[in-house]
């Protein structure tokens, strides 16, 4: 295997994420979506840190960085869907759009 | 004795503070004995130097010196810490001066036992009394010429304190004040004088600027200043031409205070003072002749207006000065010692007068004599005690008087016979007025029934000290002379190279009889004029002679001036205030402000309209451009925003691309374009 | 012992204790800022007895790197020009501390601006190090400001502006000195004592300049001629502790500064001067003292007669002579005492009567003698009577001056004459002559005002007695001085 099938596994991935996030309704589906995304990401830094700087590791520390980061942003995620839940009950991003200009 | 002489001025000075502080007021407070104490037993030491010294047993000077405090100075260009001594010198002069103020200040505050009594404020007289009498012996026994002058100041302030001490009425205080402010005046040459000495000699030393006088340092010139100076100084305190204007309305002050302060001890100050420094006017003939000349026209002039004067106390205070006068021009004409035999008799005289006048007041509640008349029965002591003081000051040969105006006639012909006139003129004009005052006051019938029948004699404690003074005034001149006593213990010992005086002619044996007939002719007059019970006579004078006795009541105008002169004072004050509210303030500080306010208001039109604007406009810029793209997301999905930053991420990543991989490049962006349009299809639920 | 740091820093720490307390606690604010300006002035009193009084070096060093780049230090250190300067600093903060108990409108920031201001005043006597002292000679501005602007009197606004904008435009002057003798020296340095030493490579041009500008600085604090109409305005205004530091310790930091800096680091610059300054001595003393005559206001008055006291100040600088220094060293202390005495009464009068004018009075004396007393001796004191503080300093001050101008010495005088006028009338009008019956329920003194008092009126007269005890702490630094003269 080669370095570039690991790549396009992470580009696959983030594809896939990438339409997850885009396309889901559900907060819940677009948060997995993006943990994807991450994890494609993830896939790269490892494989480049393998590949290119096998003596180096430069790609696994962040790639452990982003897994940590990862975490915080999903509890975090996690919990402002909760507080949006309880005040409008309803986990469908198309009713959040208090955004609004 | 002497090495605790220092003890002198500060005894009554503690017993100031303790009756100030130590006590509440209470009208019969006995804190008045405490001062009264003290003041005795400063007299005890100081009649106890005086005999020692008039016997032979102490030798005088004495001096001892401690340091006060040190600062830098610079002699010859090399700075050094000059210590300011501060220290007692006892001569023959101080021992007499020391006898005269204790004794008065004794004897009056044993005078105002009866006085002030009953006044709400009569502890704090006590304690102002004490306090005067600290002062007024502080100056006598220092050897050191800025503590001289501190206490000077101090004797000022004390006078200042007891001339206004019933401040409730108005007069007092006005009197208290002009009486500060014109001493005061006099006293800016005294301190010039005393910065002048300070450079010359470098110290303030009796005994060492003696010396650098006495060795030929001092340039007569310099000595005239100093002597100037110092004569202003004199002027001031003593009361003499022109500055004599606040005596009389420092009459305002309470009797006993007018008899200690304005008559004895303080006015005498400036006299003493010039004693003190002859040695710098010996050196100076100009100094010496403007005292001697400042003297004789004080004393004429002082006579003239005492003359025409209704006041009982204001008689006295027109004679005090004249007197003074006397002694400042025997001091003139080389008189040293007549100077200063004169200031001991005066004070005790003129001591007596004033309690009299005091007594008199006491019973008749008015100070004016054409409201008296006729107390000779009411008020025996007091007739008898007058008349002594009269007799003393008039030069009635036996009384003390006599014997000093001697020796001061004497001394004045032998330097300048011109002077010797118009003095032989003030004493018959002393004569005349001093008997007209008697009789005005004790003969001829009474003029206002009222004030007659309420008049008294006095209760003891006024009465026991016009006994003692009245004693004195008879014989103290008689004591003093014989032997020589005072010529002995006061002399001015002459400097080395320096001759004593010129002498313009002998005086004859014959002078003192000469003038005596010329006294007892005025006294002869005074009897005709104001004897009687009415004063025809006087009256019809005085008619024909208006413009005469108008110049006289007016004090030659000398008020007038005083009076202007303040005014100018005043305007030059709010010409000033102007200058500094209008000119400086008001112009160029505020003017330099508004300048800049000028400046402003056009830096900020140039702000407002250039700089301010533009920056809105890029603002304004900003705020459009936010709107159009606002367009595309009015949606408010999240997914929306999440969409299009994924393109435009897409296109960036596109760009950057190398130029052969357009082909991967173009197969994602297509893959996007699917999403994008299968997501724009999309209908929200 | 960094007991100068802690002298200088107790108010502060004071004042950041009280802005952590509750606003309503005013008890507990005036505590705190009494115990900390208390205890400065107990730890500047210990330092009287640890002064060395033989030695013209400073004392009590502290030197430390601030700014290392371009060399600016902390620091500190006290000789016998600045000592009894801070001395009188502490005393003085603390009296008016006692003073404005009675302040009851927003107490904390009160105290707090206060404390901040004695923090400032205090650094500017000791530091020595040109930086430092220009940053304390800035903040003092600051808390000066609000206490005129927000306590101050009907006019607080204008007169607090005036004061700033004027005094900052005269240290800006200052600045642009420091900045030139900075880039002079070489090395270049913003140490005191090293540009001390450094004048004789300096040419006689710029060293004038340079005078100058630093002239301007001081001058306007001290207040000279013209540059004083803010002293009159912001001492009417401002309330009665405040004109009470800003008469006693604000305007010695401009003679101050000109002892220390213009002088000593521009000997040339200031002997070029001197003609000038006479003169501006004697206008001081004579207008000052006209001015005051010319006053109703008693405040007014007060703060006239301060020009002409300060102007005593400058004419024994101007004397060039020891004994002048001494003399101006010794009025910077005593005008301080005086003053500060002076504007307390007042306070007390205006406190009561709401009013200040002496037309509006009359026979006091018989309804609050105590007060009458310590009134009259405050003015007896400041028109130099002997045996009262100010006496032995003027006489030093004109003793020093005589030497050098005899003229301008003897027009000068007239300014004592005045100055006697002026005051004597002021409490004829006020205090004697028939009880005006509107003022029939005055009361007199209570014990704060006492407190305040206290310690004024007993230095006042041991200082006129017997000035020896601080005499004797300036003598060496005179000395020392005087030998910079050749």
């Amino acid at each position: 295997m080669s370095l570039g099938h690991y790549l396009l596994l992470g580009a696959g991935l983030f594809v896939i994420g990438l339409f997850g996030a885009l396309t889901r309704r559900n907060v819940i589906g677009i948060l997995m979506s993006i943990e994807l995304m991450f994890n494609a990401a993830n896939i790269n830094l490892a494989a480049c840190n393998s590949y290119l700087h096998p003596a180096g590791v430069a790609g696994m520390t962040l790639a452990i960085f982003v897994i940590t980061v990862a975490a915080a942003e999903v509890v975090v995620g996690l919990a402002l869907v909760l507080a949006v839940y309880r005040n409008s009950a309803t986990a469908y991003v198309e009713d959040f759009s208090l955004l609004k200009g | 004795m002497l090495q605790h002489v220092y003890l002198i001025p500060l005894i009554p000075l503690a017993a100031s503070l303790l009756i100030l502080l130590g006590a509440k007021e209470d009208p019969r407070s006995p804190m008045p004995f405490l001062g009264i104490a003290a003041t005795g037993w400063c007299l005890l030491q100081s009649i106890a130097i005086f005999y020692g010294a008039a016997t032979g047993e102490l030798s005088l000077p004495y001096g001892a010196d401690w340091n006060w405090f040190s600062f830098g100075a610079t002699a010859g260009g090399k700075p050094f810490l000059y210590d300011m001594p501060v220290g007692v010198l006892i001569d023959g002069s101080a021992a007499v001066m020391l006898v005269v103020v204790t004794l008065v200040s004794f004897l009056v505050q044993v005078y105002s036992l009866s006085y002030m009594r009953g006044d709400p404020r009569f502890k704090r007289y006590y304690a102002y009394l004490s306090f005067f009498t600290a002062s007024m012996l502080g100056l006598v026994v220092s050897s050191n010429l800025l503590v001289t002058f501190s206490c000077w100041e101090l004797v000022g302030f004390s006078s200042y304190l007891l001339i206004g001490f019933w401040f409730e009425r108005p007069e007092p205080p006005y009197a208290a004040k002009k009486a500060f402010i014109t001493t005061k005046l006099g006293d800016l040459g005294l301190y010039l004088a005393l910065m002048l000495i300070f450079c010359q000699v470098g110290s303030f030393q009796i005994p060492q600027i003696r010396e650098f006088v006495a060795r030929g340092f001092m340039p007569a010139a310099v000595a005239t200043a100093i002597g100037l100076g110092i004569l202003c100084g004199a002027a001031g305190k003593s009361a003499q031409f022109p500055l004599f204007i606040w005596l009389p309305d420092a009459m305002e002050g309470p009797t006993p205070v007018s008899a200690l302060i304005h008559a004895a001890t303080m006015v005498a100050a400036g006299i003493y003072l010039v004693a003190k420094c002859y040695f710098i006017f010996a050196i100076s003939p100009v100094a010496m002749e403007t005292v001697a000349w400042i003297g004789a026209i004080t004393a004429l002039l002082a006579a003239t207006m005492a003359v025409v004067s209704y006041d009982i106390k204001r008689v006295l205070a027109f004679s005090t000065v004249s007197q003074l006068g006397f002694m400042m021009c025997a001091l003139g004409s080389w008189g040293f010692s007549a100077g200063l035999f004169h200031l001991t008799t005066h004070a005790a005289f003129k001591a007596l007068l004033f309690l009299c006048a005091g007594s008199v007041i006491h019973a008749v509640h008015t100070n004016d004599m054409r409201q008296m008349g006729n107390l000779d029965k009411k008020m025996p002591i007091t007739f008898f005690a007058t008349l002594v003081g009269t007799f003393a000051i008039a030069g009635i040969p036996g009384f003390s008087g006599f014997f000093s105006k001697d020796m001061i006639l004497e001394r004045v012909f032998e330097h300048d016979p011109r002077l010797f006139v118009i003095l032989a003129i003030s004493a018959c004009l002393t004569a005349f007025y001093m008997f007209r005052l008697v009789f005005m006051t004790f003969l001829g019938q009474e003029r206002d029934l009222d004030r007659y029948l309420h008049a008294h004699e006095s209760p003891w404690p006024m009465t026991v000290p016009l006994f003692v003074l009245m004693a004195l005034a008879a014989f103290s001149g008689w004591l003093l002379d014989r032997g020589e006593i005072f010529t002995r213990l006061v002399n001015f010992q002459a400097l080395p190279g320096i001759a004593p005086a010129h002498e313009a002619a002998h005086a004859p044996a014959y002078l003192t009889w000469y003038v005596t007939a010329f006294v007892f002719f005025a006294i002869y007059l005074a009897f005709r004029l104001y004897g009687g019970s009415n004063f025809r006579e006087a009256e019809s004078i005085k008619r024909r002679c208006a413009p005469v006795f108008n110049l006289l009541e007016r004090r030659y105008y000398l008020d007038d001036i005083f009076l202007a002169l303040v005014g100018l004072s005043d305007r030059a004050a709010r010409l000033a205030f102007w200058i500094d509210s209008e000119v400086v303030d008001r112009f160029f500080v505020d003017g330099w402000g508004l300048l800049m306010l000028a400046l402003a208001r056009l830096c900020h039109l140039f702000d407002d309209n250039l700089i301010d604007r533009s920056v809105d406009a890029t603002g304004g810029l900003s705020v459009s451009l936010g709107g159009t793209l606002r367009w595309i997301v009015r949606r408010g999905l999240v997914q929306e925003y999440l969409l299009w930053s994924a393109a435009v991420m897409s296109v960036l990543t596109l760009l950057t691309l190398p130029a052969q991989r357009y082909c991967l490049g173009a197969s994602v962006g297509l893959g996007l374009l699917a999403i994008l349009t299968l997501l724009l299809v999309r209908r929200p639920r | 012992m960094n007991i100068l740091s802690l002298i200088t820093f107790l108010p502060l720490a004071g004042a950041l204790l009280v802005l952590g307390l509750p606003k309503e606690s005013k008890r507990a604010v005036q505590i705190v800022a009494l115990l900390s300006s208390g205890l400065t002035l107990v730890l500047s009193v210990g330092l009287y007895f640890l002064f060395d009084r033989h030695t013209s070096s400073m004392q009590f060093v502290e030197r430390l790197p601030w700014i290392p780049s371009i060399g600016v230090q902390y620091f500190l250190g006290v000789d016998g020009l600045s000592y009894p300067l801070v001395l009188l600093t502490a005393l003085m903060s603390f009296v008016s501390l006692v003073a404005s108990l009675n302040i009851v409108n927003r107490v904390k920031e009160y105290f707090f601006w206060f404390l901040i201001l004695e923090v400032g005043m205090l650094g500017v006597f000791v530091s020595l190090d040109l930086v430092l002292f220009y940053v304390f000679w800035e903040i003092t501005l600051v808390p000066m400001y609000f206490l005129i602007g927000i306590w101050g009197g009907p006019k607080k606004e204008y007169a607090a502006i005036k004061f700033f904008l004027y005094t900052l435009t005269g240290s800006v002057f200052m600045l642009l000195g420091i900045l030139a003798v900075y880039f002079k020296s070489d090395p270049h340095t913003f140490d005191l004592l090293v540009l001390l030493q450094a004048h004789p490579d300096w040419s006689a041009r710029f060293q004038i300049l340079i005078f100058l500008a630093f002239y301007l600085g001081f001058a306007v604090k001290v207040p000279a001629f013209p540059f004083h109409t803010w002293l009159p305005l912001a001492h009417v205004e401002a309330p009665t502790a405040v004109s009470v530091v800003l008469a006693a310790v604000l305007l010695k930091m401009g003679v101050y500064g000109i002892m220390r800096v213009s002088y000593g680091m521009l000997p040339l610059g200031f002997q070029w001067f001197l003609p000038f300054l006479v003169i501006i001595a004697v206008i001081n003393i004579v207008y000052g003292a006209l001015c005051a005559m010319a006053q109703t206001d008693m405040k007014k008055m007060v703060a006239y007669s301060s020009i002409n006291h300060m102007g005593y100040c400058l004419l024994g600088i101007a004397g060039l002579t020891v004994t002048g220094f001494s003399g101006a060293m010794l009025q910077m202390i005593n005008h301080g005492l005086i003053t500060g005495m002076l504007f307390i009464l007042v306070g007390v009068i205006y406190d009561r009567a709401h009013t200040r004018d002496i037309n509006a009075f009359g026979g006091l004396a018989a309804k609050v003698p105590l007060y009458a007393g310590l009134m009259s001796l405050a003015c007896f004191a400041s028109l130099g009577l002997p045996g009262l503080a100010g006496f032995v300093s003027e006489l030093l001050c004109f003793l020093g001056a005589f030497a050098r101008w005899k003229v301008y010495t003897a027009i000068s005088v007239i300014g004592i004459l005045t100055t006697a006028a002026f005051f004597l009338r002021m409490i004829e009008k006020v205090f004697l002559g028939p009880l005006n019956p509107k003022w029939d329920k005055l009361t007199d003194l209570d014990a704060r005002e006492v407190c305040a008092l206290l310690p004024l009126v007993i230095l006042t007269i041991l200082l006129g007695i017997y000035p020896k005890p601080a005499l004797d702490l300036m003598n060496a630094t005179v000395l020392h001085m005087a030998s910079l003269l050749k």
